[in-house]
């Protein structure tokens, strides 16, 4: 009899340990949604190694640019105005599912923009980082970033 | 008077221990009894995973139920037949082959993650059962084995040719009345994901009234009207560099907030849509159930696991 009562009384406190108890409650933090101002998404990566996860935006010449099939279509050069934006957040295990990776917050926007050039279109590129993020990023050159971008196939929606 | 005040005091006394008694006595004799059918098709593991997973789950989730004396005693046999009887619903260890074998992963990562949010074994269960907890050390044992066959099963990574759009002539619709659409295409991007889990790449969008719950923080509850839409990719293998890439459309996940309307799943419609061709899941609306049951993993979020939070 002692032991059912004990019995009770451990099962009585697991119910009222569980109803108080919950890590998995998180607060939300909007600030690290991208503001995308109307551009598409064309495609998204995450990286194990440097633990980030990115998400390619571009408005309509960018998604035009990424959406042609490599080797088919010529000539096969962004048209001035496109406009690329790579957004790079960090990459953690989420918390409410283990085996599922997130983003945290936002590393880096970098933008590469098309722009009508004397000869040939000029091509500008910008880096926006996250503070504590500054020199990690400054290890690849801009034309290496550039042609990163530019390599980018487009996902396929339904 | 007094003797008499005190005499009908016995009697009822008496007759309250009587009916008491005969309740209790009624409720032995009625109390569920708890099969346990032949063990057809038994889940095979490493010796380390199956020893856990004998002592912390077999009770509920196998035809192997072993009850202790105080589990058939009513009232708690009915609670105790009960669980079972769910739990052997759920996943049955005794009858694992049955489930397709993609599935049968899924269910593993589904059952280490139970187990991880201290879900399962049922609080009260364990704390009647001491034996049946599963310490630290063993989940981590149990979360090397699932993260084990998913890197095997997924290591090659999406490897056929991307296959371009094909047009659906008809709007897809799920069995519960959610409609697929292509207006998520203007939302915000809420979060991303990589899933090696079980291989596959998302992108998380949010409409303005579930973008402006989450920016409020009135996400408990979401807001009716809020919608999450998930694209689903499956994930190619690391380039050079450790990118991972997405391959093929995989599916597209929709969750609808409407309280009334879906009070049975904690006012959350889901809805998927598989392939270029958009194939609704689910041939009854009893699907949304197996959503649901995984979803309140999330409960601390209202129920959605991927809203966008910031590394610690």
């Amino acid at each position: 009899m002692k032991s059912l009562i004990a019995i009770l009384i451990s099962a009585a406190l697991a119910f009222t340990f569980t109803a108080c108890h919950d890590s998995r409650e998180l607060m939300p933090a909007p600030e690290t949604i991208f503001d995308d101002h109307g551009l598409h998404v064309i495609t998204s990566f995450h990286n194990d190694r440097t633990r980030t996860i990115s998400v390619l935006y571009g408005n309509d010449d960018a998604l035009a640019y990424a959406s042609q099939v490599p080797g088919v279509a010529t000539p096969n050069v962004a048209t001035p105005g496109t406009v690329f934006k790579l957004v790079t957040w960090d990459l953690k295990q989420n918390p409410l599912w283990f085996g599922s990776n997130i983003n945290g917050g936002v590393q880096s926007v970098e933008t590469v923009t098309v722009s009508a050039g004397q000869s040939a279109p000029a091509i500008g590129y910008t880096i926006e980082n996250s503070v504590q993020k500054k020199d990690e990023k400054a290890v690849s050159s801009n034309a290496e970033r550039i042609s990163f971008i530019f390599a980018q196939r487009a996902s396929v929606f339904p | 008077m007094n003797a008499l005040k005190r005499n009908t005091y016995r009697n009822v006394a008496a007759l309250l221990a009587g009916v008491i008694f005969t309740s209790f006595v009624v409720l032995q004799v009625n109390s569920p009894k708890i099969e346990n059918p032949p063990v057809t098709s038994e889940f095979h593991g490493p010796e380390e995973v199956t020893r856990i997973l004998k002592r912390s789950c077999y009770d509920c989730h196998s035809n192997e139920t072993n009850l202790r004396w105080y589990d058939k005693v009513a009232p708690f046999s009915y609670k105790v037949a009960a669980d079972v009887e769910e739990a052997r619903k759920r996943f049955n260890f005794s009858e694992w082959d049955s489930i397709p074998k993609a599935e049968q992963e899924g269910k593993l990562w589904y059952i280490v993650n139970m187990i991880d949010a201290g879900k399962m074994p049922l609080p009260e269960y364990a704390a009647t059962h001491p034996s049946a907890k599963v310490t630290p050390a063993e989940l981590t044992i149990l979360k090397n084995y699932v993260t084990n066959i998913s890197r095997k099963h997924y290591a090659a990574g999406d490897t056929a040719a991307i296959i371009e759009k094909t047009k659906v002539s008809h709007v897809p619709t799920s069995i519960n009345g959610i409609r697929y659409f292509d207006d998520y295409k203007n939302w915000k991007v809420i979060s991303s994901t990589g899933r090696p889990d079980n291989g596959t790449s998302r992108i998380i969008y949010g409409n303005d009234i579930a973008v402006k719950a989450l920016e409020e923080n009135k996400i408990l509850p979401w807001p009716d009207g809020a919608v999450i839409v998930k694209v689903v990719w499956n994930s190619q293998a690391p380039d050079a560099d450790g990118n991972v890439k997405p391959g093929n459309f995989n599916n597209i996940q929709i969750m609808v907030r409407d309280t009334k309307k879906f009070a049975d799943t904690e006012g959350w419609g889901f809805a998927r849509f598989s392939g270029l061709d958009l194939k609704p899941y689910g041939k009854t609306a009893s699907f949304a159930t197996s959503c649901i049951n995984c979803h309140q993993l999330a409960k601390g979020t209202g129920f959605v696991f991927d809203i966008p939070t910031q590394a610690k």
